[in-house]
């Protein structure tokens, strides 16, 4: 039962599979022999399509070019997100992937821009802000000595595509087909091997759940159990629809809160990927689909597919020799594109912990208890855009202002109301400055802040505000715009879009 | 936005916690408040807190410290670690020291290229792939703008307060005589306004810094926030101390821990005399025998006797309470085995800045305030219990109780996790890293029954290179540098610097 762990088998392929497998394949090489079972019958859900910037890392480690990359995705640039209506219906703001300012040791920058606007030295919190900037005016332009922050727009199945010829070169097999059976050892419960509808038997010593919704291994067989936070993530359906790209790429993902949710606007270099998020206690799926389609710019491209989901995360994501990776390990709105992250994050934790003399209970224990943690921070993150909010034009955001949240999030909401206080806690991922640029642009004011600044004349902070604002526009001034450096970079060659009609997001 | 409300804060208690406290605030935040320290002559200050950690360092940088006025002003020697003496086994001896041990992937941790040669039989010792163990162990040190080393400092405790007084004081810092009788708290909200001194005198405060050691006249006898004891895992309760001339040729840059029969010694060098001190439990020893094991277990003439300091180990349930904020022995005590106590100090003082109440009380401010002085206490005393759980001693009743012990489940489920992987994984709010942790264990003979596979990727003999080169460079970079004791007369002795504050 508990063996040397030498064959592993990743049940599933898509975007979550083939992370999985480029990463083990890549760094376990020698080590490890893995088997991917993939169905082309059982499509992909592939509408995970905008990231965040940790991928770069990822991609560095498992030594992907990027041009190449981008070019075989045909992927752009993200300098963040693009908040629309969500405080008031007709606000904006960015939640970009840069630093705020300049801060020094005892208090961080925005405190220095709060004192600043109660003196009178007008400016939103994104002037201090390149990637915000930079977004705004369409601009981009990266190098080996630049130091934007950024991720990317891709297209999830030709991604998927791209890290499966990747794992081939390294020795993954493919196996195609659908499986029927899941065949367990009679005492232990472990998992043995899968058998195909075809009758083909593919036996391992460890298995990933790469399956979706569905859970095959961790929940179909092993019957792990599901947390569910529908009382806090009251959306459950979506519908995507991708369209011809109208006007250039933006270099930014478009989130726009409507009455029952949220509709998204990622660009590709070619296309355009549409959706919409809604709850189906408010909005039905025909409406949905209505809304949509009235929304969107360019000529359709497939038929729009509706998505049920039920938000929440597997009770143990490690559960004796499975470990369940994307969907299968639960699901949180893309609503800050954490879906692709958390993939890749789940698989580097199994290459690190990894069980390669025999899984033992400290280990998975371990693991989940990082999961557990990882998971939860994003849920809050997430739950802040719809809870803070000055809309009540529905029932669906009455029923967020009115909701009582996880106390891990009401005190982050507290302190900052109170005090301006903002922190990041240990192996969290989103930082100071993303909660501080979505806590602002939903509007909240803090009633007080750190007075360090105040030791500063009102000659020496203007000029320190404005140093700090210039610099980022002039650097801004010398970039490009976006289209142009995509199209130089890693242009896959396709007819580029008319710029005539191209809509335009509210002014901040 | 509201004006600023609290302007006044008052720092009751000197030595080093008033001092630390009253220094950085007066540096960061000086021209925003006015601060009061009241301290009393009679009472005494511990002042045996004289090993540090290297937070230390970065600490001074915020109090503007030019490290070689501060070494030469508080006798200071340099700390590349602790050597642990008798601790897993009598005659045994392992150094915690400063530095990363090899160099670490993304995959995982270097260690285990070394596991990994150690069951094919080649790897020698863990301390060849560190540059501070083997500084240390040769006695030697230096450090320099392009030189990196990790370090921290031994001082006298007593010199070094005196020296943040007359920092503080030339800031602005107004210094009180006096022993506080009275503590004059609002009548509906309970905030503390005012302290009354034996002479009468009243002194006023909006905010109070609670640093009067372990009576808590504030934090405790006053506003009664409770003490969380932990005394059925740290067994120490007592602590002699005293200062010997130093007898030695030679000045190590370590501290040492040595374990004694019902508990342990250390003996810190400074550049002037030694610290030494023996920490143990009453339940399985008395004051007289502690003090005939100290006796017998000192090297040079005896030029100061401290008193005995008796001591629960535990940390207050509130950090901050009010308007009041416990620094130092009033906000908990762990016994200085890793030399955490003034570490302690500066992070607390740290959070406080950060987190200063400019505007008045603020609940959700004070409870994320508590909430990270409760985190970091924890997860040092769990390091601390480490050192005691893991032993194979079993000369004494003190030593088998230490061995068959339970442990807080944050500590098993980490040495689990060790001795079933060979993995560790501190959080990174951790004081106490990867490299700490590694060198405690392997000290401690807490062996790995398995560890990461990814050495496996390298041949035998790729291996044994690596290693080779590694411990190879090591050594060579270590005979270069000159002696711990040529480095202090060079650096920071007495004789080189023009003034010596007194």
């Amino acid at each position: 039962m508990n063996r040397d762990v030498r064959r592993v088998v990743i049940a599933g392929g898509g975007t979550a599979g083939w992370v999985a497998a480029a990463a083990l394949a890549h760094q376990l090489h020698g080590l490890i022999d893995i088997v991917l079972v993939e169905s082309d019958e059982i499509g992909t859900v592939g509408v995970g399509e905008s990231t965040i910037p940790p991928i770069r890392a990822f991609h560095r480690i498992i030594q992907i070019d990027e041009q190449h990359f981008m070019r075989s995705s045909s992927a752009t640039f993200k300098l963040g997100i693009s908040f629309e209506g969500w405080r008031n219906g007709s606000d904006r703001y960015i939640h970009a992937f840069g630093i705020l300012g300049k801060s020094p040791w005892a208090c961080q920058f925005h405190h220095f821009w709060l004192d600043g606007l109660r003196r009178g030295i007008r400016s939103k919190i994104g002037d201090y802000c390149l990637e915000f900037k930079a977004a705004l005016e369409n601009k981009f332009a990266t190098s080996p000595q630049s130091k934007i922050n950024y991720a990317y727009h891709l297209e999830a199945a030709v991604y998927a595509k791209f890290l499966r010829k990747f794992s081939e070169r390294f020795g993954v097999k493919r196996v195609e087909g659908k499986i029927k059976n899941v065949e367990q050892h009679a005492e232990s419960g472990f998992i043995e091997a899968l058998v195909l509808e075809s009758g083909e038997r593919i036996d391992g010593d460890f298995f990933i759940d790469c399956t979706g919704f569905r859970g095959l291994l961790i929940e179909q067989t092993l019957r792990t159990g599901y947390e569910d936070w529908a009382h806090w993530l009251i959306c459950d359906r979506a519908v995507a629809l991708q369209t011809e790209l109208v006007g250039p790429a933006v270099p930014y993902t478009r989130s726009i809160a409507h009455e029952a949710g949220w509709r998204w606007r990622i660009p590709l270099q070619h296309r355009m990927g549409n959706g919409l998020v809604y709850c189906s206690r408010y909005m039905s799926d025909d409406q949905a689909i209505d809304k949509l389609l009235g929304a969107v710019e360019g000529a359709a491209i497939k038929e729009p597919r509706v998505i049920r989901f039920k938000p929440g995360h597997r009770r143990r994501v490690w559960n004796k020799n499975v470990v369940a990776l994307g969907l299968a390990s639960g699901f949180i709105e893309p609503l800050e594109s954490t879906s692709i992250h958390l993939v890749i994050t789940g698989v580097s934790r199994l290459i690190r912990l990894f069980p390669f003399g025999g899984v033992t209970q400290p280990l998975i224990d371990h693991y989940n208890k990082e999961a557990r943690n990882e998971i939860e921070k994003i849920r809050d993150f997430i739950i802040l855009h719809y809870h803070v909010t000055e809309r009540d034009d529905s029932e669906f955001w009455r029923e967020y202002r009115n909701m009582k949240v996880p106390d891990t999030l009401a005190c982050r909401i507290d302190a900052f109301r109170e005090r301006a206080h903002v922190w990041r806690d240990s192996n969290e991922l989103f930082g100071e400055d993303s909660w501080i640029q979505v806590m602002v642009g939903q509007g909240i004011e803090p009633k007080r802040y750190h007075h360090l600044p105040r030791v500063m004349s009102d000659h020496d902070l203007r000029r320190l505000l404005a140093d700090i604002k210039h610099a980022i526009a002039r650097e801004v001034e010398q970039m490009p715009k976006h289209h142009e450096f995509v199209n130089r970079y890693c242009g896959t060659g396709h007819a580029s879009a008319d710029v005539s009609r191209q809509s335009v997001p509210p002014a901040i | 936005m509201k004006p600023q409300s609290v302007k006044k804060v008052v720092i009751a208690g000197g030595g080093t916690a008033g001092w630390i406290t009253a220094a950085a605030l007066s540096q960061q935040l000086g021209p925003l408040l006015e601060i009061t320290l009241i301290e009393s002559e009679q009472i005494g200050t511990v002042g045996v807190g004289e090993a540090t950690f290297p937070t230390v360092l970065s600490f001074h940088r915020l109090l503007g410290l030019d490290e070689r006025e501060f070494l030469r002003v508080t006798r200071g020697s340099i700390k590349l670690g602790i050597s642990f003496e008798n601790w897993a086994r009598r005659g045994d001896r392992y150094i915690h020291s400063f530095g990363v041990i090899g160099r670490s992937t993304w995959l995982g941790d270097f260690h285990h290229f070394w596991l990994a040669a150690k069951q094919s039989g080649f790897a020698g010792e863990l301390g060849d792939c560190c540059f501070e163990l083997q500084a240390a162990q040769a006695h030697k040190f230096f450090t320099s703008e392009k030189s990196k080393i990790n370090y921290a400092y031994h001082f006298d405790a007593a010199l070094y307060a005196r020296y943040l007084r007359a920092r503080s004081e030339a800031k602005g810092v107004k210094h009180v005589e006096g022993k506080i009788v009275r503590v004059i708290q609002h009548p509906d909200t309970g905030f503390i306004q005012s302290l009354v001194l034996e002479s009468g005198q009243r002194i006023d405060g909006d905010f109070f810094i609670d640093c009067t050691g372990f009576r808590a006249v504030l934090i405790e006898q006053t506003l009664k926030a409770g003490y969380e004891e932990w005394s059925r895992w740290l067994r120490n309760d007592r602590a002699i101390a005293l200062q010997t001339d130093y007898p030695l040729d030679d000045i190590p840059p370590y501290t040492r821990a040595i374990a004694h029969q019902s508990g342990w010694q250390w003996k810190i060098p400074l550049q002037h005399r030694q610290g030494t001190g023996h920490v143990y439990s009453t339940a399985y020893t008395t004051d007289e025998e502690a003090r005939r094991v100290l006796m017998d277990n000192l090297e040079g003439d005896i030029r100061v006797e401290l008193q005995l300091l008796k001591f629960r180990p535990g940390r207050r349930r509130s950090a901050w309470v009010k308007n009041c904020v416990a620094v130092g022995l009033s906000s908990g005590f762990i016994e200085p085995l890793e030399s955490t106590s003034i570490h302690l100090i500066q992070s607390g003082v740290a959070r406080l800045l950060r987190m200063f109440p400019f505007c008045g009380y603020s609940e959700a401010l004070v409870r994320e305030y508590n909430k990270e002085s409760q985190i970091e206490y924890e997860r040092i005393r769990d390091f601390i219990i480490l050192h005691y759980k893991a032993t194979e001693r079993d000369d004494t009743p003190y030593w088998r109780d230490c061995r068959d012990m339970d442990v807080p489940d944050t500590l098993a489920s980490r040495l689990d996790l060790f001795r079933e992987t060979g993995l560790i994984f501190p959080d990174p709010k951790d004081l106490f890293r990867v490299e700490s942790w590694l060198q405690v264990l392997t000290g401690q003979r807490v062996q790995p029954t398995a560890y990461h596979h990814m050495p496996h990727m390298l041949s035998s003999e790729e291996l044994r290179t690596m290693l080779e080169t590694l411990s190879t460079n090591i050594r060579a970079a270590v005979a270069k540098m000159p002696t711990h004791k040529e480095f202090l007369h060079q650096y920071c002795s007495v004789e080189q610097g023009d003034t010596v504050a007194q």
